[in-house]
């Protein structure tokens, strides 16, 4: 049973919706005996860091992801503002990310006469970095759709599995063994983001 | 490379689908569940939809049609229509839309639009403006589906509506909506100059060469389509269609 | 119980209404498509040449005028195919489209591929989706096999109006006996009074943008308009699979998958509503007609018509979904007895009662021949 995790943040329905589309057997929750016990996790994500971190940690969600990440070693995912809480610090707030991946959020900040927008909002076309199970089934020009004003910078390369670029190469996709991230919303981009939760769900 | 967006723009009157031309004579286009199913199967990378009369009639959105195109759909979505407060706009959000359009709203009540943006972040707020040409080539814009005069300068009120925290301007020119005779591109240029929000141009487009003006001419972020993708050509039958990619691509660079 | 007995050229059997063998154990069908055949000379020289005298007499009635035939498209095989045909044929057509809201995305854009490629004139008639719904609903809920009826008559009412409103007086249509044959008398049976007493009986909101065809509307177009059918698919050779080829590689044109699923109304009867509800696999008319046309062997068509329909269960949902009915009442429903149309009041009375004035019509092209074939005709008493 793949666990949305609710912690009040995020589009939940969205990404429920494209689980049932692709016949997945899921449950949206917020219990923690539920998610302790999850085969599979969803961590959506909008908003601001400090609020989700600060969220997660009241619900006492901190230990349970740790365990399923580091000990269980459940599939985990992470999407969005909640790819960006599995590292290890945003610049966005001053709490602790969960420090799943080694990594931090850093601001896109553009000097005026560049002429791009924050956030980067739209679709974007991103490029393999490092080949994953999650990233199967693709042929060219794979793109998603993107709403963010902060970006991932992975420590190790290994773990930057597809790049984007706005302004400045960033990671658009990472994985650090069973636990996986992605910065576009895959529940947003039709196809692609089929075939990627598909990858998910099969592993 | 950031794609620019062709956004459907699709005009509801409660839970018909339908095409006005200049803001008057709605056509019936069709089920809007089943144009969805359609724009899916082409790959439309994002949809707006529009409940064109509903600040005038005094409705409320229709939940219901909007929940059930919410879940057929799998690419960002906005809506706009009779959003009067921030319980509508939350509402409205949590159904699975992306982003709000005000128009109306915002006009009778700006400080709605720094309330939405504060909640859920700017890029989820898009104001939408109807502008109109007079014979005198002087532009105003209108409220209320088009129906009611507002005295203030296009200008000035995009960039109020920046200052107040809108993530998004979409310019509709009342003139050439429905006509297929091209975008009003000296207004949309106006606009883009003024702002550095980005600006979803609006009503009149008729070919793909429209497309390319808009953006490459007007500075246009984005461009919204009506006529276009609804009907097989100017004064044809109803057909539900997209540009080809290849095509748009070529316009575009 | 009696054995059920096959014919010996086609694969219809015993179980067909109004089927009977002659001395060779060919069925009445498979004769109706041989004379017909023989009458029409499909795919020989008689044909070829009965053929290019239609087209002739079309060009020069309709010379000053901006189009000089109609044609009816659904994004289906045969009317794209007549489509790429008329323009071949030097004709310049109308695409006329009726939208019962329930297209499929494919066929939406098959008719847009090809009269874009061919550069035709599209007009679209849109019915406005809750009353085209409520009046599917009341044919669910009546019990009848003709779910899809409002959309064949729809579609021809539509294609006249257009027709009359041009001025043209040339109605281009895709039947061809040969790869549909004449489907068995009594099923698929609809007219004007039968739609609106279903809907009377059965609906709740009143047809205001439904184009019905009443029997005066019919008298109408063939008798004052006189609008004529040509059905060039009755003279012409015609390979359904050549079609196909055809239409994908000279405008991109794309294939659903099966005879009628380009619309979801037609899908849900022949995949779902009649195999489970009647017990009827519509496949063996467009298998039988192949069979006949020499175009598929008999045991394949056998093999093919034996094997079990795929199930779609989204396609259900959809319905479900579109008719308001919930998962009980579509079960009640679907194990409901069920009914014809001779439990409703239509015009069959007053069609067979004008037998000699169709007669005439049919025989001047002003109405389809096949519809005085399957209509003007008592039906013999139904078996129990």
């Amino acid at each position: 049973m793949i666990v949305i995790v609710n912690y009040g943040m995020g589009n939940l329905g969205s990404v429920a919706n494209m689980l049932k589309k692709i016949g997945a057997n899921y449950i949206i929750s917020s219990d923690i005996d539920t998610i302790r016990n999850a085969e599979k996790l969803i961590l959506p994500g909008v908003g601001a860091f400090d609020t989700a971190i600060s969220r997660i940690d009241k619900m006492g969600l901190r230990e349970i992801f740790l365990d399923l990440a580091f000990v269980k070693k459940i599939p985990i995912l992470g999407i969005c503002l909640g790819m960006q809480l599995l590292m290890d610090s945003s610049e966005e707030g001053v709490l602790p990310g969960l420090g799943l991946i080694k990594g931090k959020a850093i601001k896109f900040n553009f000097d005026s006469k560049d002429k791009l927008k924050i956030p980067h909002m739209g679709w974007n076309d991103v490029i393999l970095n490092n080949s994953s199970i999650i990233t199967n089934g693709y042929q060219n020009d794979i793109r998603f759709y993107f709403v963010h004003s902060y970006f991932v910078k992975v420590e190790y390369d290994i773990n930057s599995i597809l790049k984007c670029n706005y302004g400045i190469d960033f990671d658009a996709a990472v994985q650090n063994n069973n636990i996986y991230g992605a910065q576009f919303h895959p529940e947003k981009s039709h196809r692609f983001g089929i075939q990627f939760f598909k990858n998910f769900v099969e592993l | 490379m950031l794609r620019t967006r062709i956004i459907p723009c699709l005009q509801l009157i409660d839970d018909s689908l339908v095409k006005t031309i200049k803001f008057k004579k709605p056509s019936y286009i069709g089920d809007p569940i089943n144009t969805v199913r359609i724009f899916n199967e082409l790959e439309v990378d994002e949809l707006c939809f529009l409940d064109i009369r509903a600040s005038l009639q005094n409705r409320s959105p229709n939940y219901k049609i909007l929940s059930e195109i919410a879940n057929e759909c799998f690419m960002p979505l906005s809506y706009g229509g009779a959003i009067k407060d921030e319980f509508t706009a939350k509402k409205i959000l949590s159904i699975g839309y992306e982003k709000i359009i005000l128009n109306t709203a915002a006009i009778e009540t700006p400080s709605l639009i720094t309330k939405i943006a504060k909640y859920s972040g700017n890029q989820s707020v898009v104001v939408s403006i109807d502008v109109k040409k007079s014979i005198f080539g002087s532009y105003s814009i209108f409220s209320k589906g088009g129906s009611k005069k507002i005295k203030i300068n296009p200008v000035d009120w995009a960039k109020q509506v920046e200052e107040a925290g809108a993530g998004e301007l979409l310019i509709t020119s009342m003139n050439n909506e429905g006509t297929w005779s091209g975008f009003d591109i000296e207004m949309i240029k106006i606009i883009t100059d003024s702002v550095s929000i980005p600006v979803i141009a609006n009503g009149g487009a008729g070919s793909i060469t429209d497309i390319g003006r808009a953006v490459l001419e007007g500075g246009a972020s984005a461009v919204a389509l009506g006529s276009m993708l609804v009907y097989q050509q100017k004064g044809m039958g109803v057909l539900v269609n997209f540009p080809d990619a290849k095509k748009l691509k070529r316009v575009l660079e | 119980m009696g054995k059920i007995k096959i014919c010996s050229r086609c694969i219809y059997d015993s179980n067909i209404t109004n089927i009977n063998f002659d001395e060779y154990g060919v069925c009445n069908y498979c004769n109706q498509v041989e004379k017909l055949t023989m009458d029409y000379g499909t795919g020989n020289h008689k044909g070829k040449q009965e053929f290019e005298k239609i087209i002739e007499l079309i060009k020069k009635k309709g010379k000053n005028k901006k189009y000089d035939c109609v044609v009816g498209v659904s994004g289906g095989t045969d009317s794209s195919f007549l489509l790429l045909k008329a323009i071949e044929w030097g004709l310049r057509p109308l695409a006329v489209h009726y939208d019962n809201t329930w297209n499929s995305s494919i066929a939406t854009e098959n008719v847009r591929k090809v009269t874009s490629k061919l550069n035709i004139d599209l007009e679209t008639y849109v019915v406005n989706n809750k009353e085209v719904d409520d009046i599917f609903r009341s044919f669910f809920l009546a019990g009848v096999p003709e779910f899809d009826a409002s959309t064949d008559l729809a579609l021809a009412q539509v294609i006249r109006m257009y027709a009359a409103k041009y001025k043209i007086k040339y109605i281009i249509e895709g039947h061809s006996f040969a790869t549909e044959g004449i489907s068995p008398q009594g099923n698929n049976y609809f007219d004007g009074k039968y739609i609106s007493d279903i809907h009377k009986k059965f609906g709740k909101l009143k047809m205001k943008t439904y184009p019905l065809m009443t029997l005066f509307q019919f008298l109408k177009w063939s008798i004052i308009y006189r609008q004529q059918f040509i059905r060039p698919l009755w003279y012409i050779d015609y390979s359904k699979s050549d079609a196909r080829e055809k239409l994908v590689n000279e405008t991109g044109w794309k294939y659903y998958g099966g005879h009628h699923l380009e619309n979801r109304s037609s899908a849900f009867v022949h995949k779902i509503y009649h195999p489970q509800k009647f017990n009827l696999d519509n496949r063996n008319w467009s298998l039988a007609a192949e069979v006949r046309s020499n175009l598929l062997p008999k045991k394949e068509a056998l093999k093919i018509y034996n094997t079990p329909l795929e199930d779609d269960p989204e396609l259900v949902e959809y319905v479900k979904k579109r008719l308001n009915v919930s998962n009980q009442e579509y079960e009640k429903v679907m194990s409901a007895p069920v009914r014809n149309f001779r439990d409703f009041k239509t015009y069959k009375k007053q069609f067979e009662r004008l037998k000699p004035l169709f007669n005439l019509l049919a025989k001047a092209n002003l109405v389809p021949m096949s519809f005085y074939l399957k209509y003007c005709f008592p039906l013999p008493k139904e078996k129990k």
